[in-house]
Order: structure tokens, then C-alpha cells, then sequence
């Protein structure tokens, strides 16, 4: 799929988001943006408020305040259009563990949108492509922890999304499967796809992303350029930074 | 139209390999020919005595054949309602409590019509076995009034027809089960809400107020509290029951469209 020529830069805005599980807030003001052409990377500590942002970019969970905009509307109420050129990988994947790789695929691609004829060659592609061929007929609760990953994966680009939310998409993969979502994430985004991934891996994010936000303390506290020399201790001082900012006297947080 | 001809087809082939289904199959269409037959004839065999035999009085006498469709109607009536309440604690009520739900977001196809072909998925799946259920309990009565030479009349036929409509309203009784399950997020919660609505209905129906309580209706209608009971359902009571299943659709998939926090 590709964007209409007449459509804005920008494809995913968050503002000023706010929300809170119990007491504990988990977003307090967060705001980044996405272009068309660009792979964002978040990174930031294990409750920094990452996922939280992504499930709600994900349209799975209705913020308490603030605005999150998918393709210039509410992710959690895309119209079909625009739904067709999502695709998110936040939590728990798009997958029925009963079912084989291949009619996973197949199912994924047809829930996206894609029509009923180009179905199959949609699912037989993206089998191709994240190399799970070999396991084109096994159920997906017999796949190791890395191939369910690439089909997870699989199963949420079988309808080439222009816009791309992943969570922690490399989690589980071997080396060999690193690179191919390197690769794939790179090549959505050189076709125009905007590609928003979070991860804890520093290194790997530095190879893939155009654009490094750090997030912690449920907000983003500043942004580092992924081709500078020693990606680690420049985001470790920058949390340090926000830490001693939120703790200094006279602190609005 | 497209996005629930999509949704029917992916929910149906989820819904043919899932477990729950691959065991409540079988059971619910041989347990009910098999419990029919076998009730009418251990209540003509005389081996029964005491409590037992005066429950099982009623099948003692009368057609055969008849006597084991009327059996395999109030067996039905329960038998579709448990298995239907456990088929939408699984579909619904299972990807709530793992999260696989999330996924449901974002996508070409609104969940709320996901959740609608789900909902019709696993009542036609009830219905479906319901059929098999009486079209096999109708072979084996005529095998077994043919080995008697019994005749297989229309009375027979009648009560074949009454024990599949009253299958087709367990069924639908099952689907406010998938309210429950979205409400709840947990398939045990929601057996549990099953397990409760089936002792409710028996007090109800012990306390006397059974013939417009949509739960006790398919039972009652069957035989199962008696003539004078099955008499006493109105019509009106039978199309309340009906508008059960189509009001819980709705239900769900306005759930569904609301959800949020998956």
C-alpha cells in the first residue's frame, strides 16, 4: 500500500498524554510523533512508560487525557480505510495458536483487509520473507519461541502497513531473525511506511532507527541521534538527567 | 457485508480446530440419543426401584418412540445451553483473560464485527450438533420401535420437531454468556455465571414462576416440570426466550466496540 500524494508528513501523533494504572501514573505528558518515511525508536527502562504508549498508539487503551492520532484518527476507532494501512504488534499477536502457520497468515492477511484473491499470495510472501516456510504447515503452538516471534511479525505486515506500531519485535529472535526484522522494518520505511518500535537494545535500535526518543517516567526526555558514538552512556545521562531534574527543589513532577 | 463474510469465515476455522469445541462436539450429539434410548428403556426394564423409578415414571409408558424424542428434548435443552456457555467462555472470555483480544484492535475488520461472527460461529455451531443431536436420536428410536414392532408416527415426528426448537432456544440462552465473559475477562468466571444461572433456574422453577423465566421456558415446554407445566408456557414466553439470543448480539458487540485497557 502507499500513501495518497496529498496526505500530511506527519502519520502518528501523540499529545500530552496522561493516564494512570491505579496510583501509579504511567504516562505524565508523553508526546512524540512519527513521519511517513521514518523508523522511530523508543527506548527507555523496563516501566517507562513504552508499551503503555504504544497500546494506546494501538488503539487498545483509551488514555485518561491527552490525544493519540493513527493516520489523522482515533487508533481505537480507525475506519476501514485506514485500517487497512495499520499494523500493530503490541502485546499478544494477531495469532490462534490452533492454527497453522500458513492459515494464520492467510487469516491475518484477510482480517487486514486484504481481498479475498490476494490473500494467499499475500500470506505466501510474507512466509518467504521472515523465513518461515519451513514451517508453513505446523500449528503455531509447536513453533519455538523464536519462529512464534516471526510469525508474529508475519502476521502483522501480511498487508504491508503504512503505518507500523512494534513492541519489542526482536525480544525472542536469533541473530539471523534480528536481521530480517532489521531489514523488513527498514524496507516499510523506505517504501514510506512510518515505523514506530520500541526496544531495550540500544545497539540494534542504533542500526535500524532514523530518529532515537527516550522515554522515562511516562513522558519523553529528549531524543539522541542513532549514529553518534556510544548510544548507551548518552541515554544513560540523559535519564540521569530527568531524574535529577524530577527530584530538583521547585520541580513541577 | 465483506468485513462480517470475513470474519464469519476466519472465526469458523478458528472456532473448528479449537479444543472446546473438538470435545463438546461428540459429547452433545451422542450423549443425547444415547440418554434418550437409554433412559425410556432402563424406565421399561423394571430394574429401577424407589426414587429412581418415580423419576423415571413418566417414560415407563406411552409410544417408545415418542417417549425417547421427548427425552431427547429436555436432555437437549440443558445440554445445548452448558455446551454453548462453555464454547463462548472460550471464545470470548479466554483471549480477554491472555490478552490475545489486543490484537483484535486496529484491524480492517471491526472487532465489534468480530465478535458478532463469533457470536454466530458458536451458536451455529450449537445449533448444528442440536440437529445432529435429534436426527441421530430419531434413527435409533425408529431402530429401536422397528425392533419392537412399534410404530414411528407422527407424534413422534412432532415431538423431533419440538425437542430441535427446543434445542435452537437452549442454544441462544447460551450467548448472554459472551456478555459475561467480555464483562468479566475470565472463562472460569463466566462457567461459574453458568453454573449459577442453571441452580437459579431450578429454584425459580421450584418456587412456581418458571413459565416466563426465559431459562426455565426450553426445559418446561419439553416436559421436563410435567404435562401441566409444558401447558402452561405461552407463546409469548417461547418468542421471549427467542429474543435472548439477538438482544445478547448486540450487547456484545456494543462490549466490543467500547473495549479498552486490553
Amino acid at each position: 500500500m502507499s500513501a495518497p500524494a496529498t496526505e500530511p508528513r506527519t502519520a502518528v501523533r501523540l499529545t500530552d498524554l496522561h493516564h494512570a494504572f491505579g496510583r501509579r501514573a504511567a504516562l505524565t505528558g508523553l508526546s512524540l510523533t512519527a513521519d511517513h518515511g521514518e523508523v522511530v525508536a523508543v527506548v527507555g527502562l523496563n516501566g517507562a512508560g513504552k508499551t503503555t504508549a504504544l497500546r494506546v498508539l494501538a488503539g487498545r487503551l483509551r488514555p485518561a487525557s491527552g490525544s493519540a492520532r493513527v493516520l489523522g484518527q482515533d487508533p481505537a476507532r480507525l475506519d476501514a480505510a485506514a485500517a487497512r494501512r495499520f499494523g500493530q504488534l503490541v502485546g499478544s499477536p494477531l495469532v490462534d495458536l490452533a492454527l497453522t502457520v500458513t492459515e494464520n497468515l492467510r487469516t491475518a492477511a484477510a482480517l487486514h483487509g486484504v481481498p479475498r484473491g490476494d490473500v494467499g499470495p499475500a500470506a505466501l510472501g510474507t512466509l518467504d520473507r521472515l523465513g518461515l516456510a519451513p514451517w508453513a504447515a505446523v500449528r503455531a503452538r509447536a513453533l519455538s519461541l523464536g519462529n512464534a516471534q516471526r510469525l508474529a511479525i508475519a502476521c502483522t505486515v501480511a498487508h504491508g502497513p503504512d503505518v507500523l506500531v512494534l513492541d519489542e519485535p526482536t525480544s525472542a529472535l536469533d541473530p539471523q531473525g534480528v536481521v530480517l526484522v532489521r531489514e523488513l522494518v527498514r524496507e516499510r520505511a523506505d517504501a514510506g511506511a512510518a515505523v514506530l518500535v520500541s526496544s531495550h537494545h540500544l545497539d540494534e535500535v542504533a542500526r535500524v532507527a532514523d530518529r532515537v526518543v527516550v522515554v522515562h517516567g511516562g513522558r519523553v526526555v529528549g531524543t539522541l541521534d542513532p549514529g553518534g558514538a556510544d548510544l548507551e552512556r548518552r541515554f544513560f545521562a540523559m535519564v540521569l538527567a530527568a531524574d535529577e531534574s524530577a527530584a530538583a527543589p521547585g520541580s513541577a513532577s | 457485508m465483506t468485513s462480517l463474510a470475513t470474519a464469519l469465515r476466519t472465526e469458523a476455522l478458528a472456532w473448528r480446530r479449537s479444543t472446546v469445541q473438538r470435545l463438546a462436539t461428540p459429547l452433545l450429539i451422542l450423549l443425547v440419543p444415547i440418554a434418550s434410548v437409554g433412559m425410556t428403556a432402563l424406565a421399561r426394564s423394571g430394574a429401577v426401584a424407589g426414587t429412581g423409578a418415580a423419576k423415571l415414571a413418566d417414560y415407563a409408558t406411552g409410544d417408545l418412540a415418542t417417549t425417547h424424542l421427548v427425552v431427547a428434548g429436555q436432555v437437549l435443552s440443558v445440554a445445548v445451553l452448558m455446551a454453548g456457555g462453555f464454547g463462548v467462555a472460550a471464545a470470548f472470555g479466554q483471549p480477554l483473560a491472555d490478552g490475545r483480544a489486543g490484537a483484535w484492535f486496529g484491524l480492517a475488520t471491526p472487532r465489534g464485527t468480530l465478535a458478532l461472527a463469533r457470536c454466530l460461529v458458536v451458536l451455529g455451531w450449537v445449533l448444528a450438533c442440536a440437529l445432529a443431536a435429534v436426527a441421530l436420536t430419531v434413527a435409533a428410536s425408529a431402530a429401536a420401535a422397528a425392533s419392537v414392532a412399534e410404530p414411528f408416527d407422527p407424534t413422534a415426528w412432532a415431538a423431533a420437531g419440538r425437542a430441535l426448537a427446543a434445542g435452537s432456544l437452549g442454544a441462544g440462552l447460551a450467548l448472554p454468556f459472551a456478555v459475561v465473559a467480555t464483562a468479566t475477562r475470565s472463562p472460569l468466571a463466566t462457567v461459574g455465571s453458568l453454573i449459577g444461572m442453571v441452580a437459579t433456574t431450578q429454584l425459580v422453577v421450584l418456587l412456581g414462576a418458571g413459565s416466563w423465566f426465559p431459562y426455565a421456558v426450553p426445559s418446561l415446554w419439553t416436559g421436563t416440570g410435567g404435562p401441566e407445566a409444558a401447558a402452561a408456557i405461552a407463546p409469548g414466553a417461547l418468542w421471549l426466550t427467542a429474543a435472548i439470543a439477538p438482544a445478547a448480539c448486540a450487547v456484545v458487540v456494543h462490549q466490543w466496540r467500547r473495549l479498552t485497557d486490553v
